[in-house]
This record gives C-alpha cells, structure tokens and sequence, in this order.
C-alpha cells in the first residue's frame, strides 16, 4: 500500500474523526454503522473484483457471523473480541457450505448465494433453542473495557470497525498485489486459458470467498455487540447486501478504498438528507446510484477521480 | 389426508398457470440478451398496481385493466432495454448490477405511490369459489387466470415456432453471429422479446392482483421465482417452462398445507440449489448448461 494514500488514511481514522466528533454521540454512530457497510463492501468488492462473482447474498454471511459470535460469548462464555474473531471463522465455514456454487457463474452464483441466505435466515427462526428463533437474542454482551479504554461506547465501537475496516481493505490490497491476485486477474481476462497454464482457478475462487465470508462475518459479529440486539429479520435483511453493493458500486469495487469511500458517502447521505426529503422509498437513491453508476461510470468514482487528475488516459483497473 | 393432498396438488396447478407466464418473458429476455433482468418480477408487480389504481379509483374490472397495464408494463421493459443496450465492458456483472438497481428503483416508487399497504381486489367476481368434482376448491380467478395463462404458452410456442419473429428470437439465442448473417436485426428481436415479456408479465401481475395479495417487496420474490423455475425447466423449452412452474407451485402448496406457510419461499430455495447442484443444465434442458 502506498503511504501517501495509507498514512491520511490513518490520521484521519484515528486521530481526525474521534477528536471532531467525540462528543457527538448521533454522528459517531452514524459514522460506525457507514463502516459497518464498508466493511462488508470491501468484502463484497473483493468477491466481486478478484473472484469475478457478483453475490446477492452478503447477508448471509453478516447474519451467521452475528449470530456465531452472540451465541458463543452469550452461552459458551467466549470473551467478546474473541467472539468477533469466532464471528469471522463461523461465517467462514458456512462459505464452504456454499462452495457448490463456485461452478455457477454470473447470475446463477448471485441468486445460488440469495438462497443461501434465505436458508440460513429460515434456520436462524427454527433453531430456536440456540438463536432465540423469531424473537432474537436481547442483552448480547458489549465490548470491555480494556486498559482503560472502554470499547463499549460510541467512541470504542468506532476504533473497533475502523480497525477492522482499515485491515480488510489492507488484506484486499495484500492480495490484490500478491501472485493471487495476478492469476485471479488473468482469470477475469480469460479463466480458460489462465485454467490451460495450470492456474487451480476454481480453489482461488474458493479461497476468495471463504476470505470475503470471513471479513463479513466478523464485520457482522462487530454490529452484534454494538448494537446488543439480533433477530433473524434484522440479521439476515436485504439491506446487508443491498447498501454494500451500492456503496461498492459508488465508489469503484476495482478499487481498494472505492468501497469504503463509497459506503461513508452513500450512508451518511442516505440517513442525513435522503431519510429527511423521502422517509418512505429513500432506498430509491440506492437502486438510482447503482444503476447511474454502471451507465455513465462503470469504474466509480474513485477511478474517476484519479482519472480526471491525471487528464484522462490511465484506466484504474485491478 | 388424501383429499388434503389432492387439494394441494389441485392449488399448485393453478398457481404453476401464471408462475409460467412469468418464467417465459424472462427466459425469452435471457435468450435473447443473454441478461437476467432483474427487474422482471418489478414489472410484473407494477402491472398488478397499476389494476389496483384503475380499480380503486375508478372501479374499473381488473381484465379491463390490462390494455392500460399493457401499456405502462411495455413502455417500462422497453426502458429496461434502452438502459441495458448502452453497456459496453463487463456485460455479465453490469448488466446484474443495472437490473438490480432499476428493481430496487421500481419497488420504492410503488412504493412511495402506494404505500406499503397489502392489497388484492376487491371483486367480488374473481374471489368467488369454484367447486370441482365436489372435493377440490379454488377461486374463480385461479381458474381464469390457469386458462388464460395456457392459452397465452400455447400462444408463444406457436409463436416461436412458427412466426418468422419467433423464429428469429429463437435463432438469436442460438448462435447470434450466424443470425445476424441471416438478416436477424439483433436489436429489433431484442426491443421484441422484451415486448413480449411485457405481455406476459402484465398477464401475471393481473392474475396476481386478482388471486393473491400484492405488496411493494412482492417484485422481487417474484423475480427470484421466476428464475427458479427456468432454472428447474432449462431456458430452452416452452413446455418445460410450465411443467417446472407446476411443479414450483405443488412444491410451495404442499409445503403450506404440510408443513408452515413460512417455509413456503423456503421450498422452492432448496429446490433450486438441489437442481443447480444436481442437473446444472435443468430438468429439461437439453444441451445449453447454464453452469457455462
């Protein structure tokens, strides 16, 4: 990673936005759950970019690692930033049981993983003796107070998800760079020839979900003790899935920081002005940036951004 | 028991009649485009919504509606197309993401105009029941709407069969190069089978309105049915379109009347991962895998 891009990065996340907004509770939180969005769109951007596959189900992925990390520190005792790192491996081994899908390509993927979704939330409803069933799991334990800090407040909360945030985005451009990323991206190019030269194309996609599922779960575990609440409608809903692809879109999902950009962007616009002009439908904006974005600037902004730096010419590809 | 089982084939029947309209207009825009759109089920629902309007306001019959739905839905699919046709790279995950976005589009406009209310008609005619043979139950408007959607497939294969349009949508999706050197205008077929999956979904989204209850996130349950059920059926053929509709609606009948009606979407999920998993290329696909 660059430090000229990486080191604004950290001043900003760790020193800039807690002291101009440490006494605002309503901004603060507003600011962790755009994160929270990033998050899962820098996994999301990561599927979608490396992998090359489009998934409609994210949610999936959120939902099981929200309820594996409340249900190990609720009634296994787990510690709380252990349950986050179980969230990350719980959701992990469910993106295996979704690996049949990784012949599917294109929409059959897409809607393959929606389905694993519906699924899960089904089960997350009839497993009630473990998840609470319909009606949830209240009181889910916050995060400590470590070495004085206390985690479990609006400020601690938000040095927890920037961090996650900033070390998947890390991770993404880790292996963006290494031979992975390489091979994935020859794949993107022609996955047949990339398969004649001996690339296992079908394992590095694998891997890219089982990575991508892994950063959504513990992202999802992260809002489950943030916010102390889970319900099977609320953990699985759409909008884990929908938000992200927007933000990812928005912001470019070739990109390392295009996703996380565009999650603070679209959710901090998206509550602030849009929830206030149209309380009803406000998701309109969403489905408008979305199908806008792919018209008139498939790359998103970020690469558009660079791009009119430089005066055109230089394609921001992966 | 067994009267129970035969009511609930009896229910899944009917409901297979329109879930097949449904199926067809996006197998046909898939065959042609090589697109799922996404945004079919939303067009479905918007024809349902604008019978609701005309009836609500003016107390006009449902059937009467459909020349004005007709118009709404087409004019909407076309929209869909022009919006489509201007993707340039990466077609496949550009052409997801645009659909997905003009669902989520469409939803929220229903929604903003017509709130988040449950609606169905208030008809009296298309909610009255039919009795069959004694034992089996439905309400006139399945029955219609189960006829009305046979004819409809029967149309469309002939259709597709035998008209020189039909045949043309038919050679497109087959190989598009050796179309267009047989004089297919790829762009004419295309607006056309887009036009014609208009048709069927303004069929459908009457026989929803008039049978079911309609609500702004139906659109999208919709869609992902819709493509259940070319995904059971193959993309390729019309009668396999309306025996994996039967058989979507049995399913989902028979786990209401067995099981809870919440597992009712749960049904068809598990149907359409044991089918991708199993027989990639559908129940009656023939050659086209769609792993491919």
């Amino acid at each position: 990673m660059n430090p000229r891009i990486l080191i604004p990065i950290l001043v900003a996340a760790y020193l800039m936005v807690p002291l101009a907004f440490q006494s605002n509770d309503y901004i603060l939180g507003l600011i962790v759950a755009a994160l929270t969005i990033a998050g899962i769109a820098v996994a999301w951007a990561l599927l979608g970019n490396l992998g090359g596959m489009v998934s409609f189900g994210h949610a999936a992925f959120f939902g099981v690692g929200s309820y594996t990390s409340a249900v190990l520190t609720m009634k296994a005792g787990f510690p709380v930033f252990a349950g986050l790192l179980m969230g990350g491996i719980g959701a992990a081994i469910a993106s295996v049981a979704t690996m049949p899908a990784l012949r599917l390509k294109g929409p059959y993927f897409a809607l393959a993983i929606l389905a694993y979704a519906h699924i899960f939330q089904i089960l997350s409803v009839q497993m009630e003796g473990i998840t609470g069933g319909a009606g949830g799991l209240l009181s889910i334990p916050r995060f400590p107070t470590v070495l004085g800090v206390d985690f479990g407040g609006k400020l601690g909360g938000y040095f927890i998800i920037v961090t996650v945030v900033i070390l998947a985005a890390l991770a993404y451009d880790a292996i963006r760079r290494s031979t992975w990323g390489l091979a994935l991206k020859a794949m993107h190019d022609s996955e047949l020839a990339t398969r004649v030269i001996g690339v296992p194309s079908t394992q590095l996609k694998a891997v890219m979900l089982v990575v991508s599922a892994f950063i959504t779960g513990v992202v999802g575990a992260f809002n489950a003790h943030f916010i102390n609440f889970l319900e099977p409608d609320y953990a699985f809903s759409g909008t884990w899935t929908v938000l992200p692809i927007a933000a990812a879109i928005f912001g470019g999902y070739r990109t390392v920081w295009g996703p996380v950009l565009g999650a603070l962007v679209i959710y901090l616009f998206d509550q602030l002005l849009f929830k206030e002009i149209l309380p009803h439908g406000h998701q309109l904006v969403l489905g408008a940036l979305m199908a806008g974005m792919v018209l008139w600037s498939p790359g998103g902004l970020v690469p558009g951004l660079i791009r009119r730096r430089k005066g055109g010419g230089a394609h921001a590809h992966a | 028991m067994f009267e129970l089982t035969l009511q609930a084939l009896f229910s899944g029947l009917l409901a297979g009649g329109y879930y097949a309209t449904v199926a067809v207009g996006l197998a046909l825009v898939f065959g042609t485009m090589r697109v799922i759109n996404l945004a079919h089920g939303e067009l479905v629902l918007l024809a349902a919504y604008v019978a609701y309007a005309a009836e609500a306001r003016y107390g006009l019959n449902p059937v009467l509606c459909i020349p004005m739905a007709l118009v709404v839905v087409c004019v909407s699919s076309a929209i869909v197309y022009a919006l489509l046709a201007r993707i340039e790279e990466d077609r496949e995950i550009n052409s997801l993401i645009l659909t997905f976005g003009l669902g989520i589009i469409l939803t929220n406009l229903i929604l903003m105009t017509w709130a988040a209310d449950i609606h169905s008609t208030t008809n009296a005619w298309f909610l009255d029941s039919v009795v069959i043979a004694d034992t089996l139950f439905a309400m006139r408007s399945e029955v219609v709407f189960f006829v009305g959607g046979l004819v409809l497939m029967a149309a469309v294969h002939l259709w597709l069969s035998r008209s020189w349009q039909g045949r043309a949508v038919r050679a497109l999706s087959s190989n598009r190069n050796a179309a267009k050197l047989m004089g297919v205008d790829p762009r004419k077929t295309e607006i056309l089978s887009f036009l014609v999956a208009g048709a069927l979904s303004t069929f459908a989204g009457i026989a929803i309105y008039t049978g079911k209850t309609i609500f702004p996130a139906l659109g999208h349950i919709i869609t992902v049915k819709a493509f259940i059920i070319t995904v059971l059926a193959g993309m390729g053929s019309i009668p396999g379109v309306l025996i994996g509709a039967v058989m979507i609606g049995v399913i989902e009948s028979f786990t209401v009347t067995f099981a809870a009606a919440s597992l009712q979407e749960l049904a068809g999920m598990v149907l359409f991962l044991v089918v991708l998993f199993v027989a990639p290329s559908g129940l009656f696909g023939g050659k086209k895998a769609l792993s491919r």
